[in-house]
């Protein structure tokens, strides 16, 4: 409901952002359709993003990305524990995801959006992150980056998801552990076994 | 002597092509190079070498009856080409060709030409979803990864990383490629995880759009660039190992026999 009272400024911004009206949901099964629809439909409100394995209750936490005329402006995920680039490094990789879809008019946001608002700055993404760490799709980042105002196009931060998803150890080392697993278990299906290391 | 690279991403789109002849270039200049598209399914190399002409190409080896467009007998040498201070051994497109072609050929092909360089460096196809796709890395002796400085471009370039390993396969390093602005921190925190080295940092360029336009290597076409500058100090630190002649043209032919892609 967009006509609730704002939380005053000096709330965390994942208390502050006000409820919008649910224009549409779906699972999807990567991220670059939602991130498209939305720029697309120059959406002003926000996605909530639900990873699969939340979905299917063994973890994960839900994310929100604000969004001006459909270019992403603040993530961060509802647990609390990742703000800005951090929370898109969480989400990357999660699919399926449910998107929930929502409107807010901009003047509901603009408290929030405002480069000057209080307590923001660490939930900001580059306009074209979302797209290129959560869909990998460098073509609509460039197209987001190019919808986005002159002044954010050139804000920089282009690769603190990157850095964060380095800096999470613990993540790094289960891609490399899976990924060891799946090259031993396709090694054996394709015959290649005797070419695998000690 | 003669070292295998593989050059590998796990993905498509990271400029893989571009890199394998700009670093085949900065790497002429000090060793015999010899760079072959091993990337049979999707060849894409004899246009950015200006070779998009050119009468007999790999396709032709990897045919049962190793003949050329006009039916003549050819050998290993019909398909190389001196090119920009390299030999380079071009993958034709056609769909005739591609099904003509014996895939188990290609590791007598390799074993060929290993016999006859310093340096060989294979461009390798963007994914690891088959066994033709691998067999690049199997066969190497080391792979250069080339990743984008995004999560999904680099979660690729791990999985290359631990594919290698698990077949005994190095890391010569890693090339950071079509990056926007400044790394920052990222070049250092991805040395934690990777066996090899950071290469370098390649700034994303219209040059080497306009030098694939143009069917010419990024080195030929823009030597001054920032990215050729950027390519070349990538290439400096890529120290060739020597091996046995050997050695290399033995792994070639005794590697499995792959399917097709």
């Amino acid at each position: 409901m967009t006509g609730e009272r704002t939380p005053p400024a000096a709330a965390p911004v994942r208390e502050r952002l006000p409820r919008g009206d649910l224009v549409g949901a779906r699972v999807a099964t990567e991220f670059a359709a939602p991130l498209a629809a939305s720029l697309d439909d120059e959406l002003t409100g926000y996605l909530r993003l639900e990873p699969g394995d939340a979905l299917l209750g063994v973890g994960g936490s839900e994310a929100v990305l604000t969004l001006d005329s459909g270019v992403p402006v603040l993530a961060y995920d509802a647990g609390g524990d990742a703000d800005g680039p951090a929370a898109l490094a969480a989400l990357a990789g999660t699919t399926p995801v449910r998107v929930e879809r929502y409107r807010l008019s901009a003047d509901a946001l603009d408290p929030l959006h405002d480069p000057a608002a209080d307590g923001s700055e660490p939930f900001r993404v580059a306009p074209g992150a979302p797209a290129r760490e959560l869909a990998g799709d460098d073509d609509l980042a460039e197209r987001t980056r190019e919808a986005a105002p002159a002044e954010r196009r050139a804000a920089g931060g282009d690769h603190d998801a990157l850095a964060a998803f380095l800096a999470d150890e613990e993540r790094v080392e289960a891609v490399r552990r899976e990924a060891r697993a799946e090259a031993r278990a396709r090694a054996d299906e394709w015959g290649l076994g005797d070419h695998l290391a000690e | 002597m003669v070292e295998a690279f593989a050059v590998a991403s796990g993905k498509g789109g990271t400029g893989k092509t571009t890199t394998t002849l700009a670093l085949g270039m900065a790497l002429a200049r000090r060793y015999d190079v010899t760079v072959v598209d091993a990337d049979t399914g999707m060849a894409n190399l004899l246009f950015h070498a200006g070779l998009a002409d050119a009468p007999v190409t790999l396709q032709d080896l990897l045919a049962p009856d190793a003949r050329g467009p006009d039916g003549a007998a050819i050998d290993v040498h019909d398909a190389c080409y001196d090119r920009h201070g390299m030999r380079v051994v071009p993958c034709g497109t056609s769909l005739a060709g591609f099904e003509r072609s014996d895939p188990a050929r290609l590791r007598e092909v390799v074993a060929e030409l290993a016999a006859d360089t310093d340096v060989l460096l294979l461009d390798s196809p963007a994914t690891l979803a088959s066994k033709s796709a691998v067999l690049p890395i199997v066969l190497a002796d080391r792979v250069v990864v080339v990743t984008q400085p995004t999560i999904p471009a680099l979660s690729d370039a791990l999985k290359v990383q631990e594919y290698a390993a698990s077949y005994g396969t190095g890391i010569a390093g890693v090339l950071f490629n079509k990056v926007r602005g400044d790394l920052g921190s990222v070049g250092a925190q991805a040395e934690r995880y990777f066996e090899g080295p950071t290469l370098g940092s390649v700034p994303d360029s219209d040059a080497a759009r306009a030098a694939r336009d143009a069917g010419e290597p990024l080195l030929s076409h823009a030597p001054d660039s920032a990215a050729a500058e950027a390519y070349r100090a990538a290439a400096a630190g890529i120290e060739p190992e020597p091996k046995a002649v050997g050695d290399v043209a033995d792994r070639f032919r005794s590697a499995v026999v792959p399917e097709r892609p």
